[in-house]
């Protein structure tokens, strides 16, 4: 029985199926228990609150790999990130009661002058998919207002999102008022967008580089594991 | 439909790299290779992000020189810096240059409007609020209100104005293709003078066969209203949509183009 609730909830992870009337990706899926109901009769059955999420995470890592390998796509993994979410709301309250801390804070970002966010947004929801206390702080945001946010909340990581080649250098200017403001030390800063690469981020002297949603997971993993 | 080739952008691996070695045999290529397929204006960005903004201004200077080198089709200026995009202007050779871009965010408009009517240039104008890219058609056409109202008190005329919807990939959120559309006929519904463009490959960020989906777009946006696309015009599979674009929507007289396309070969089935 164990690994059938929990084999079926890995399964319906991966297919992004929240209710037993959604849609899976093989025809025959639909009416079968979802996420919701699988974790629900997890804990009806005195299932750890803990393993529930140790196979949620293994879920999202098998979905992580099938997107490097294109056989998913961007609808996939947010069908199968937005599982984990309803999943976490469920678990939380118990995790929280049981003393298991999140894996850690981090906080998001589009550096000052640039409104775009479809990309930053797929990170946080990986991030939270993944364990990761997640504070957006939204698009076009100050240097002064991060290092501040950081000073206050003392996040472990501060990810910093730019699409235009036009902002990109206000990474950079980030970094510097986080060394002035003396809590550069304090914190890894990750960096991602369209225009950045592994060299810009290198060169302004940021702690690590995400290419896509999952590369970012993976980056904030191993920096704070 | 009017083909703005897209080719020559130095956020492209190699074409940024053969822009920062000068590499000035390859990017005349490109854009010979551009005209050739049927592009009626290039753009060109020099920008691959992380340079100084001088640096980018003089990478702007060399290309729009290069490019002017070896074709006679009018370029499209393309820039995120106000600076690099005056750089482009004044080395400019011609008449119909394009700016690419200005939104309704004020500092945009306050650098780029003013050149644009000083240039008499041609202008790509985002629906991009100063707030970001709306989600909904009302909040996009709000911008190009915005627009309009300070290009006209600047006497830059509707006529000279391409409006860009924008497209927002349908992958993260699938109602941004009605999106698109309806932005479009809302634009050419208000001000008919004025024309519409896009760039198609958002569209399909994040989902497969990319190629496909924007081809069946163009066709969508061309009954909305679009007027013209920036895209890849080598790609011959894109060709006979381009095609049949004006041949479905009336701008094709006597279906003249369309044959013309097939003696030619291009309409690849």
């Amino acid at each position: 029985m164990t690994e059938d609730i929990l084999g079926a909830m890995k399964e319906n992870v991966i297919q992004g199926r929240i209710t037993k009337d959604d849609e899976g990706l093989e025809d025959e899926m639909t009416g079968q228990p979802g996420v919701k109901e699988l974790v629900q009769e997890a804990l009806d059955n005195n299932y750890e609150p803990r393993t529930i999420l140790d196979t949620i995470t293994d879920a999202m890592t098998i979905v992580g790999d099938k997107f490097e390998s294109k056989e998913f796509f961007i609808p996939d993994m947010l069908a199968a990130a937005e599982t984990v979410g309803v999943a976490m709301e469920m678990l939380d309250p118990l995790l929280a009661q049981s003393g298991i801390e999140p894996k850690g804070k981090v906080f998001l970002a589009t550096v000052k002058g640039d409104l775009h966010d479809i990309g930053k947004n797929i990170v946080a929801i990986l991030l939270r998919g993944n364990g990761y206390i997640v504070n957006d702080l939204g698009n076009d945001i100050s240097a002064e207002t991060i290092a501040n946010a950081i000073k206050e909340e003392k996040p472990m990581v501060v990810g910093l999102s730019a699409l235009l080649t036009s902002t990109m250098g206000n990474m950079k200017g980030v970094i510097e008022v986080l060394k002035e403001a003396g809590v550069r030390d304090q914190v890894k800063v990750v960096i991602g967008g369209a225009p950045i690469t592994e060299e810009f981020a290198n060169n302004i002297g940021a702690d690590g580089y995400g290419a896509d949603g999952f590369d970012a997971v993976r980056v904030v993993t191993s920096l704070v594991g | 439909m009017l083909v703005i080739g897209e080719v020559i952008n130095a956020t492209n691996k190699k074409v940024g790299q053969a822009i920062a070695d000068r590499d000035k045999e390859f990017l005349q290529n490109l854009a010979q290779e551009e005209e050739n397929a049927g592009a009626d204006f290039l753009d060109v960005n020099a920008t691959r992000g992380g340079e100084s903004s001088e640096e980018a201004a003089v990478a702007m200077q060399w290309l729009v020189g290069i490019v002017q080198e070896v074709t006679d089709k009018p370029l499209v200026i393309d820039s995120d810096s106000p600076e690099v995009i005056k750089a482009g202007l004044d080395k400019y050779n011609g008449d119909k240059v394009t700016i690419n871009s200005v939104s309704a965010e004020s500092e945009r408009m306050e650098a780029i409007l003013p050149l644009a009517a000083e240039r008499q240039a041609l202008l790509v104008a985002l629906a991009h609020g100063a707030e970001g890219i709306p989600d909904n058609v009302e909040d996009r056409l709000t911008a190009c209100g915005q627009i309009v109202e300070k290009a006209q008190s600047l006497g830059i005329k509707l006529e000279n104005i391409f409006f860009d919807p924008l497209v927002l990939p349908i992958s993260v959120d699938p109602t941004q293709g009605m999106v698109t559309m309806k932005t479009i006929e809302g634009i050419k519904s208000r001000y008919p003078e004025a024309k519409t463009v896009v760039g198609l490959s958002n569209v399909s960020f994040g989902l497969p066969a990319r190629k496909m989906v924007n081809r069946a777009t163009l066709l969508m946006a061309a009954y909305a209203g679009l007027d013209a696309a920036i895209l890849d015009p080598r790609d011959s599979k894109m060709t006979p949509f381009i095609k049949l674009a004006d041949l479905l929507t009336g701008n094709d007289p006597n279906c003249k183009a369309f044959i013309k396309a097939n003696r030619k070969g291009l309409l690849v089935e």
